[in-house]
């Protein structure tokens, strides 16, 4: 059954500028992050580094959440469109699992490159099978061919980047 | 070493499943509620496996540089940004632009740091990238 929240697919919208534009800058704060994070790891460990950038988050998150609600009130700070499934609210903890698998497979044979190269394909391979199949109930989208051209230039231009600092060390 | 190939690949599975899922509990409250939930149970389940290796404070804690902190700020706003563009791009086109956007400035940040790297493949990378992100727009 189609899911109404969501826009028809007949046929997956082009991204537009303002979301290309949104993802690159956070793609850059990512970097910002890991270089905080992995300074943290540096000096303690991965787990703490990562138990800390998440407690951190959540103090950030709720004082945002709460200065939100104080200037716009609760239902702007906290609306609510639908009842919610349990398991929307469980994406942290993959992301906990992350820490744990990559900092195992960092320090193996495979290295820092290995790892990041090799996650990029886990990362690609699984976000076009959750697009062919609208999984978690977003909307379904078959890619155009232009789109898969696109990720193909922006992996293979990252496998180059992370190969090249690889390579130097 | 073949299961540390499997755990890099399911440590960069793992980075869309979460993003997929918070993608969801954003479009039903909002992004900056789905990445506050991140980062709680985040916390939590970490937590929970920081008690099971029991080492709460590490000795370098103290005296790691302010810079070492803010990494969970940044990360509010890079989860709740993630949960705003998953519905909009679909997941293999928000996770490939994010990539794009954490390489140009990681080549960027490596050049200011004078990292060692290989020049070449680092432009090639760059021109790549852009065409790709060109390549993202009808």
């Amino acid at each position: 059954m189609p899911d109404e929240r969501l826009p028809a697919p007949d046929g997956p919208a082009p991204a537009r500028p303002l979301e290309i534009l949104a993802a690159l800058g956070t793609g850059g704060l990512l970097t910002l992050m890991l270089l905080s994070n992995s300074t943290m790891a540096a000096h303690t460990t991965p787990l703490f580094s990562s138990l800390t950038a998440h407690a951190v988050g959540s103090i950030v998150a709720a004082l945002a959440l709460g200065a939100l609600w104080l200037r716009r009130g609760a239902s702007h700070a906290l609306p609510r469109r639908n009842r919610v499934p349990v398991w929307a609210y469980l994406g942290g903890l993959s992301g906990a699992l992350t820490v744990m698998l990559t900092s195992a497979s960092a320090n193996s044979a495979l290295a820092l490159t290995g790892t990041l190269a090799i996650g990029l394909a886990g990362q690609v391979v699984l976000a076009l099978i959750f697009d062919l199949l609208g999984a978690m109930g977003l909307e379904r989208r078959r890619p155009r061919r232009r789109d898969l051209m696109a990720l193909l230039a922006i992996i293979a231009g990252a496998l180059l980047i992370i190969l090249a600092r690889g390579s130097a060390a | 070493m073949s299961a540390m190939i499997l755990l890099a690949f399911l440590g960069g599975a793992l980075v869309t499943l979460s993003r997929q899922i918070n993608g969801r509990l954003a479009v039903d409250t909002s992004a900056l509620q789905s990445s506050f939930w991140n980062h709680l149970i985040g916390c939590a389940a970490l937590a929970v496996v920081t008690i099971l290796a029991g080492s709460f404070w590490p000795a370098g804690a103290a005296t790691a540089p302010w810079l070492a902190w803010i990494g969970g700020a940044l990360g509010v706003a890079f989860v709740a940004s993630g949960s705003w563009l998953v519905p909009r791009l679909g997941a293999a086109m928000t996770g490939g632009l994010l990539v794009a956007g954490q390489m140009l400035s990681g080549v960027l940040l490596d050049l200011v740091r004078g990292q060692d790297a290989i020049l070449w493949m680092q432009l090639a990378g760059i021109a790549l990238i852009l065409t790709g992100v060109v390549l993202s727009r009808r």
